[in-house]
């Protein structure tokens, strides 16, 4: 509840943070957390829009919801009784930094932004693409290390696949075919937060500030690349030493040129080379074309950079958008003068945040989720019918995204820790006679162990992965998938009560209410309420034979599955 | 059931009934055209000529010159029209017909041709035609998709490009590969129906409590995909072909095509807004003539037989169709008897809602190498098609504060073709 205490709580840490304001001198120390800026700010305009926030989540609604956020999976039901139990103190900040440092962590991450870079695009030419595995590989291990943002983006731009230590960021030119418009659009769009479409044939009439000779300037970093086909498959990035960029209204008819120039920079112009001396291998039938002077490194150096229009804001916009369900500038993709932040104040402090702390996603995250805001109730205050979305006064109700739904159902259904223990116990056989001399990291481990459970599911995620070249949207649940969940003869495996499943485990309990307690961890890591006991028994008492009972079990579990409370992030 | 689908149900028999008995159509057992007689649902046909067809051996014949091949010019019945001998039931049916000859898309590339002939634009990420009239022609209570896509299950990459774009899953359609009904419309036989109803019921119950002081958007938004479900699980038979009579299938042609048009039919009359038909292997780069009279063989009986359905059946009049392919073929013939792939003159023709029947729109020079009168670009296309539907192609789609023209503004529609 807003209660006046509070305000003046907010309203201390607001003032504080018009001092901090002021040149870096002031004591650090002095300085809040980001997480009590992140509420503070929040607050400051929820009393200026005299919106009442919802209640501060519960346990229950905490340990589900950080579970899917930091590591993109539900927990076990023991993982949930065990917080749920748990009365030590600062108990929500002792389990945020438990799963920030494991290995499903960095595994989740890879799979967010694995869809955020490709945007399930497929080459034409599959042959000619960076294998799934290894692109997911390099993203895993970037986010166990906590590689900062900036280098990241380097690394992905700066990428030909020619370079090992490199070589799956190329992913992200090649399965954009590395066609330059398509390069243009979503380097503009997914770094610096400004989709440039339209601007492509003509100034954007809705916006000022899209222009296009910015564009242009864009379009001219990666003009000059292009495929180069290798054999026996894959592909790799040529890039020529010419190429002019130029650029004609098709209302106007005004047109122009430009050399590479990013959204607020000047332009680069390319630097004069004696005749003869433009490339380091040139272009040939067969051979990969590499100039002296690259554009395309150019841009991978100069844009991850703070004085880069948009790259800090960008990022740190899109993951407060992945753990809010909506950015403070939303769409993600356009920020410009028409359609200001929710929050300009709040969105400068994380910009300035990000640049302060290198672009530590890690860190920034753990800001994130221990602010008061990520860890409001989803319940609406009482006698409040709506709130606004981008007042941040309620947890938004988010489709778990494909990835979340496979993993969260190969959870509840008890198949994740009936793998895990296959292994395991096939690994304890072999290891009788020798060890491995040097231990794998445990994200690789795992990115490893999880490829037979990613086989098994790989019907859910063609069922519910958005279209390609579309991004994770908005929940937007269609009628296939419904029909998948109900009718799809590839799911019903997982719905089987064989030995090491949550069926065969809730089979073996006698007492409904026990029963229902577990199912209920297992299923929406929650106790059942007692309408919800009752509904167990009754159902369970109905069913005179075992027969009968296995199939009332698997009813009860696979309506669960169903329902909408599984099916979103709350 | 859910109590809406019963009433849907209701509303919708005893017209079925009435119409099925007057028309002499198809049987559909359930049609699901919800609209009233007076205001029928505006409908789209796309006939889609992968690969690229000639208009040399189609719409715009050059017999006698040095592009014009071994075939003759056929008259029509539209006086003083001429088309290839090659498709002689359409000739017949020339008065039926709108047809384009000066169109200039510029694009001589499969996978940009089928997304800017359907997209109406170069710039990537635009719905295609399909989805977009999907979205256009909705109406409040639709169960059934609003777009189905049917082909020939085969290797080329291209006929799948494209998508609904920013409008999302919803509008991207059912796909139907071989004749094959989408997935998971019935209930699997491992599971008993007594099981299937104890899920729903724990489902529902479970959303009702989980409702309770939330906002129920999202939460609707979810349930109501399984009453959608529910719908399309009772009307799955819309997409069994088996269910059409031997003589239709007789009249439609033995052959992928021709059963491919004869569902296609069954879906329009089912009411579904968009059905695009994929006719394959138009590429015809060596041995062209005989390529082309083995695909206008298949393609040219099977249109008429379409049209002349859809004309019993009063559906024409508010049913627009298509006929285009990604790109035209070359007036020069290769060293291989084949002709190649070309964007600067080519055809394409439309029957039936919104166009002027019996007309010729545009022109091409005496060789075929040029546009000489009427220039038709891409975008100005795909503004007619909309145009001929009853939309407003000048609108925008707002989504996600999103606001994008549903055509390019660059282009126009084609006044001379519209009724």
């Amino acid at each position: 509840m807003y209660s006046s205490p509070h305000c003046a709580r907010f309203l201390g840490v607001v003032l504080g943070l018009a001092v901090c304001a002021m040149p870096q001198s002031a004591s650090a120390e002095a300085e809040p957390a980001l997480h009590a800026q992140i509420d503070a700010l929040v607050a400051k305009r929820l009393l200026d829009r005299k919106i009442t926030p919802a209640e501060v989540c519960s346990d229950a609604e905490f340990v589900r919801r950080i579970y899917l956020d930091l590591t993109g999976i539900i927990p076990t039901s023991t993982q949930a009784r065990d917080f749920l139990d748990d009365e030590g103190g600062g108990k929500r900040a002792r389990l945020i930094d438990k799963l920030l440092a494991s290995p499903e962590y960095a595994l989740h991450m890879a799979r967010v932004y694995d869809v955020m870079l490709t945007e399930r695009r497929i080459p034409t030419i599959t042959s000619y693409d960076v294998p799934q595995a290894a692109w997911r590989a390099y993203l895993t291990e970037s986010f166990a290390a906590n590689k900062p943002w900036d280098r990241m983006v380097q690394e992905i731009l700066g990428s030909d696949g020619a370079d090992e230590k490199l070589g799956s960021g190329v992913k992200f030119y090649l399965v954009r075919d590395v066609e330059p418009h398509a390069l243009t659009r979503d380097v503009g769009r997914l770094f610096l937060g400004v989709d440039l479409q339209c601007a492509q044939c003509h100034d954007d009439p809705r916006f000022d500030d899209y222009r296009q000779a910015d564009y242009y300037g864009l379009y001219a970093f990666v003009q000059r690349m292009k495929l180069h086909p290798m054999m026996p498959r894959g592909a790799q990035v040529a890039e020529t030493a010419e190429g002019k960029t130029t650029f004609t209204s098709v209302f106007t008819t005004k047109s122009g040129e430009t050399f590479p120039r990013l959204p607020g920079g000047e332009m680069l112009a390319d630097p004069m080379l004696d005749k003869g001396k433009e490339y380091v291998v040139k272009p040939g039938p067969k051979d990969r074309s590499v100039p002296t002077y690259s554009r395309r490194l150019k841009l991978s150096e100069r844009l991850p950079r703070q004085e880069t229009k948009g790259f800090a804001r960008n990022i740190a916009n899109r993951v407060w958008a992945q753990f809010f369900g909506r950015g403070i500038v939303h769409p993600l993709d356009l920020h410009h003068a028409t359609n200001p932040p929710s929050h300009p104040e709040l969105l400068e402090r994380l910009e300035q945040w990000m640049v302060e702390h290198r672009y530590d996603l890690r860190g920034y995250i753990r800001e994130l989720v221990l602010s008061d805001t990520y860890q409001r109730s989803s319940l609406l205050p009482n006698g409040v019918k709506e709130l606004p979305d981008d007042a941040f006064a309620v947890a938004l109700l988010r489709g778990l995204t494909a990835e979340q739904l496979r993993w969260s159902l190969l959870q509840a259904t008890g198949h994740i820790e009936m793998h895990y223990a296959k292994l395991a116990a096939a690994v304890t056989k072999a290891s009788a006679d020798k060890k491995p001399a040097v231990a794998e990291p445990e994200w690789k481990v795992k990115h490893v162990g999880n490829e037979a459970l990613e086989r098994q599911s790989a019907s859910l995620i063609t069922a519910f992965a958005g279209l390609a070249g579309q991004g994770e949207g908005a929940f937007d649940p269609v009628v296939d998938q419904a029909l998948y969940l109900r009718n799809s003869t590839k799911l019903l495996p997982l719905l089987q009560s064989e030995s090491g499943t949550t069926l065969e485990r809730l089979g073996a309990i006698i007492d409904s209410k026990s029963l229902a307690g577990e199912m209920y961890l297992s299923v929406l890591a929650r106790r059942p309420t007692s309408d919800e006991i009752d509904e167990v028994r009754r159902i369970l008492g109905d069913a005179k034979s075992p027969a009968a009972r296995r199939e009332a079990l698997q009813a009860l579990v696979w309506g669960l599955l169903s329902s909408a409370e599984f099916r979103l992030n709350h | 059931m859910s109590r809406r689908t019963q009433l849907f149900d209701r509303a919708v028999s005893r017209r079925t009934v009435l119409a099925g008995a007057a028309l002499g159509c198809g049987a559909l057992a359930l049609p699901l055209r919800a609209a009233s007689a007076a205001a029928p649902r505006k409908q789209l046909l796309l006939l889609f000529l992968s690969g690229g067809a000639s208009q040399f051996e189609t719409w715009d014949p050059k017999p006698g010159t040095k592009t014009g091949g071994p075939f003759r010019a056929i008259s029509t019945s539209l006086p003083g029209v001429r088309i290839g001998e090659l498709l002689p039931h359409s000739a017949k049916n020339m008065h039926r017909l709108s047809v384009v000859r000066s169109v200039n898309s510029g694009i001589a590339d499969h996978f940009q041709g089928h997304y800017a002939m359907q997209a109406g634009r170069i710039v990537p990420g635009y719905p295609v035609l399909g989805s977009a009239a999907a979205k256009l022609l909705e109406r409040p209570g639709d169960i059934l998709p609003g777009y189905v896509s049917i082909r020939r299950d085969g290797p080329k990459a291209y006929t799948d490009v494209g998508s609904a774009g920013f409008l999302g899953a919803k509008y991207e359609g059912v796909r139907i590969l071989n004749n094959q009904p989408p997935e998971n419309l019935v209930r699997p036989a491992a599971v008993a129906p007594t099981l299937a109803d104890a899920v729903d019921r724990v489902r529902r119950s479970a959303n009702d409590r989980f409702r309770r002081g939330r906002e129920p958007a999202a939460i609707d938004a979810y349930g109501t995909t399984y009453d959608q479900a529910d719908a399309l699980m009772q009307r799955h038979e819309i997409f069994d072909l088996a269910k059409e009579s031997p003589a239709d299938h007789e009249r439609y042609g033995n052959h992928d095509f021709g059963r491919n048009c004869l569902l296609a039919r069954r879906l329009l009359q089912s009411g579904i807004s968009c059905v695009r038909v994929t006719h394959f292997d138009w590429d015809a780069h060596q041995d062209n003539f005989y390529w082309h009279q083995v695909r206008c063989g298949e393609f040219d009986r099977t249109f008429i037989t379409l049209l002349d359905d859809l004309e019993q059946c009063g559906m024409l009049k508010h049913t627009l169709v298509v006929v285009s392919g990604e790109m035209g073929r070359t007036p020069q013939i290769n060293h291989l008897g084949g002709r190649d792939h070309w964007g600067r003159a080519w055809s394409v023709a439309m029957a039936g809602c919104g166009v002027k029947p019996g007309i010729v729109y545009g022109s091409t020079n005496e060789t075929g190498t040029e546009v000489k009168d009427g220039l038709v670009k891409l975008g100005d296309l795909f503004h007619t098609y909309l145009t001929a539907l009853g939309i407003d192609s000048q609108t925008k789609y707002e989504i996600n504060g999103q606001s994008n023209p549903v055509a390019d503004p660059a282009a126009k529609p084609i006044a001379a073709v519209l009724a």
